[in-house]
């Protein structure tokens, strides 16, 4: 009786109008076939076309932009342009899946054309249980919860403080990533091993070569606190240590941090004259940052990052003054042998972004404001603590159609001479970037 | 006569579940007859914009208990790859790009436009509210819920239930200053794999987004059993390969 009566009322409410209503053109079927063949579909292959015109305002006194352009002329500004490609594929069978991403770049700047292609990433996973995770290949782990800085990523390369959400190029490792999800307070333990070789023709750019490095990370969720235990060794790279956590206060309010002790660092500093003196210290950095979405959505993220084996301000002044010396040197003599040093170290240690010691980082970004969909404005600053230089990077991000994404961007430099951001190359940058993201059926 | 009416009587009450329940009774009815409590499902989000240009996604999830959510988006380009996982009032998405998850909360939106992750990663409405109020019009039950913690995107909802079917045709979502922020229509019933019934097409619309609306289209929905562990930090890049 009460299924005779279920299954009127079913039928009944199958013709309802009431909810079988108009439903904007939308055809159910058809996106049932889409889906079902999207679902299907074992494989996938996609990325994005870009294009991004940078001009560039030098700083005619700033030291380096004498070190980088010491013989070309007194142009106040610098064009460039990129052409980018993005490939991204993947493919799985039963527990094995495949996945690799690539990049191809050509530039144009005023000396010509150059161009490059890299495998960021390109991987194999068995999953012979479905807490076990078996990765091989190249790829980018990025551990650490930093925003704009991860000083415990032992095994990843460097990211752009002024992009961090861009993809890195990973290396070449071994890793099983072991998880079991537990009642209680403590609700997941993971373990993840890796193992890098380092060799000539294997991750050769690491470091020291000849060497198998290990790492291994346990991650815990422990009162809805996500932390993290790193460590690395090897030869490679003296041994590392590191910690990281992330939690949320409140809904809208995230507190994260990180630290490591890297054993042995090497801090390097140079005089006047060029000669660089390096010792072998323990170096502690650290970080500490939140995040915060406001009623208005407006998200802030700020962090503190003190960097331990960072260069003070002494070493900085010191490469300045050879910088300074090289220069002169060069206008009186035309050697550019001292110049071609400098270079070496202006494209090494200390041409990396925030090479120094302590930093403030900033950035406010608004969803959708004026009930403008799709359009993301923001501004970064990231601030040097020890000289008070700083740049400041407003941005606009739109996305007028499904796939197309537009960035424009500047970027200002501001800082007395002898201080990190003052003496770059630049006064200012405006870019452009235009992507456009496809799939393949 | 007695027979005949006593007859009528024993059939309404057969159609009719919901006879003698309360409003948190209903409510986990609702739920129940909406998504099971573990499954997997293919869906699709539509923004259609005042011009009448339309954004899709396509997202694949995985339940499993109260608590336990994962997302995957499988379209756009501009999206692919992208994750999020729930625990609890615990929320993280993983950009492909950025390679780590990172914890978010539901009143965000990983997309953009009308949908926010709360949407996306909704779990059952028993375990975020509480009934606070029940009243009956005409074929519909109304109730007033009233989320159990501030963690919860929308403060309040006014959910229209259809008395027969159990199933929500309408929910009014306002923030707790009392301003309404979307209404969910639900339309277009269909029979699922597991013979499940419930509104294929959940229409929202928004006084704070006049002119669009949007679509979240169920196209498959089973029920799936999986390990605990797929839902995990460590798994979220993983989540593609176990569709």
């Amino acid at each position: 009786m009460r299924g005779w009566g279920a299954a009127l009322l079913l039928v009944l409410l199958l013709a309802s109008p009431a909810l079988a209503a108009e439903s904007g053109g939308i055809s159910l079927s058809d996106i049932e076939k889409e889906i079902a063949g999207a679902a299907a579909k074992p494989y996938s292959l996609g990325g994005f076309l870009e294009f991004e015109p940078t001009l560039f305002g030098l700083d005619r006194e700033a030291a380096f932009r004498r070190i980088r352009q010491f013989e070309k002329g007194e142009g106040g500004t610098m064009e460039q342009y990129d052409f980018g490609l993005r490939l991204e594929g993947s493919y799985r069978k039963d527990n094995l899946s495949a996945f690799f991403r690539a990049d191809g770049q050509l530039r144009r700047v005023q000396d010509g054309w150059t161009h490059s292609t890299t495998l960021m990433e390109g991987y194999a996973s068995l999953k012979p249980h479905p807490s076990l995770v078996l990765d091989a290949g190249k790829k980018a782990v990025k551990w650490g919860k930093g925003y704009a800085w991860n000083p415990a990523s032992f095994i990843d390369r460097p990211k752009n403080p002024e992009d961090p959400e861009e993809a890195l190029e990973g290396f070449t490792l071994a890793s099983a990533d072991y998880v079991k999800s537990l009642p209680g307070p403590l609700k997941t333990v993971g373990l993840t091993g890796v193992l890098l070789p380092v060799h000539e023709d294997v991750n050769g750019d690491f470091g020291v070569t000849g060497h198998l490095n290990g790492a291994a990370k346990l991650y815990l969720l422990l009162y809805d606190t996500d932390i993290d235990f790193m460590f690395f060794g090897g030869g490679s790279r003296s041994n590392r240590y590191g910690f990281d956590f992330s939690r949320n206060i409140t809904p809208n309010f995230e507190a994260h941090g990180e630290a490591a002790l890297v054993t042995d660092a090497e801090r390097r500093s140079i005089g006047p004259s060029g000669r660089i003196t390096i010792r072998e210290t323990d170096a502690v950095s650290w970080l500490l940052g939140v995040r915060y979405l406001t009623e208005k959505e407006t998200t802030w993220i700020a962090e503190y990052y003190h960097n331990g084996a960072g260069f003070k301000r002494d070493d900085l002044k010191g490469f300045l003054d050879f910088a300074d010396n090289s220069y002169e040197g060069f206008r009186r003599t035309g050697s550019k042998a001292a110049l071609f040093r400098t270079s070496e170290l202006a494209n090494g240690p200390f041409g990396r972004p925030n090479s120094m010691r302590d930093y403030f980082y900033l950035r406010a970004s608004q969803k959708e404001p004026f009930d403008i969909l799709y359009l993301t404005p923001a501004v970064t600053s990231i601030v040097n603590l020890q000289d008070g230089s700083l740049n400041v990077l407003p941005e606009i991000v739109y996305s007028p159609k499904q796939n197309l994404e537009l960035r424009l961007r500047a970027g200002f430099l501001v800082g007395g001479k002898d201080s990190e951001f003052g003496e770059k190359q630049n006064d200012y940058r405006v870019e452009f970037r235009v992507r456009y993201f496809f799939q393949l059926p | 006569m007695k027979t005949i009416a006593a007859v009528l009587l024993g059939a309404l009450l057969a159609a009719g579940p919901a006879y003698g329940l309360d409003g948190n009774e209903i409510l986990k009815k609702v739920d129940a007859n909406l998504q099971p409590e573990s499954f997997e499902s293919y869906r699709k989000l539509i923004n259609v914009e005042p011009n009448g240009e339309k954004r899709e996604f396509l997202l694949f999830t995985l339940k499993k208990g109260k608590d336990k959510l994962i997302s995957l988006f499988l379209a756009p380009a501009s999206d692919k790859g992208r994750g999020t996982l729930r625990l609890g009032d615990n929320m993280w998405l993983y950009i492909p790009n950025v390679g780590k998850p990172i914890r978010i909360t539901s009143l965000q939106s990983v997309i953009g436009g009308v949908f926010n992750n709360a949407d996306i990663l909704r779990l059952d409405y028993n375990v975020e509210y509480d009934v606070k109020g029940m009243k009956e019009e005409g074929k519909e039950y109304v109730l007033d819920l009233k989320a159990k913690t501030d963690a919860v995107a929308y403060d309040r909802l006014k959910m229209r239930v259809d008395k027969g079917a159990l199933l929500p045709t309408r929910v009014e979502c306002y923030a707790a200053s009392g301003l309404l922020i979307k209404t969910l229509y639900f339309k277009e019933l269909k029979k699922f794999e597991d013979g499940m019934v419930r509104p294929a097409i959940v229409e929202t619309d928004s006084p704070l987004y006049k002119g669009y609306k949007s679509y979240m289209v169920y196209a498959q929905m089973k029920k799936r059993e999986v390990p605990d562990e797929y839902f995990t930090l460590n798994f979220l890049p993983n989540v593609g390969t176990i569709r």
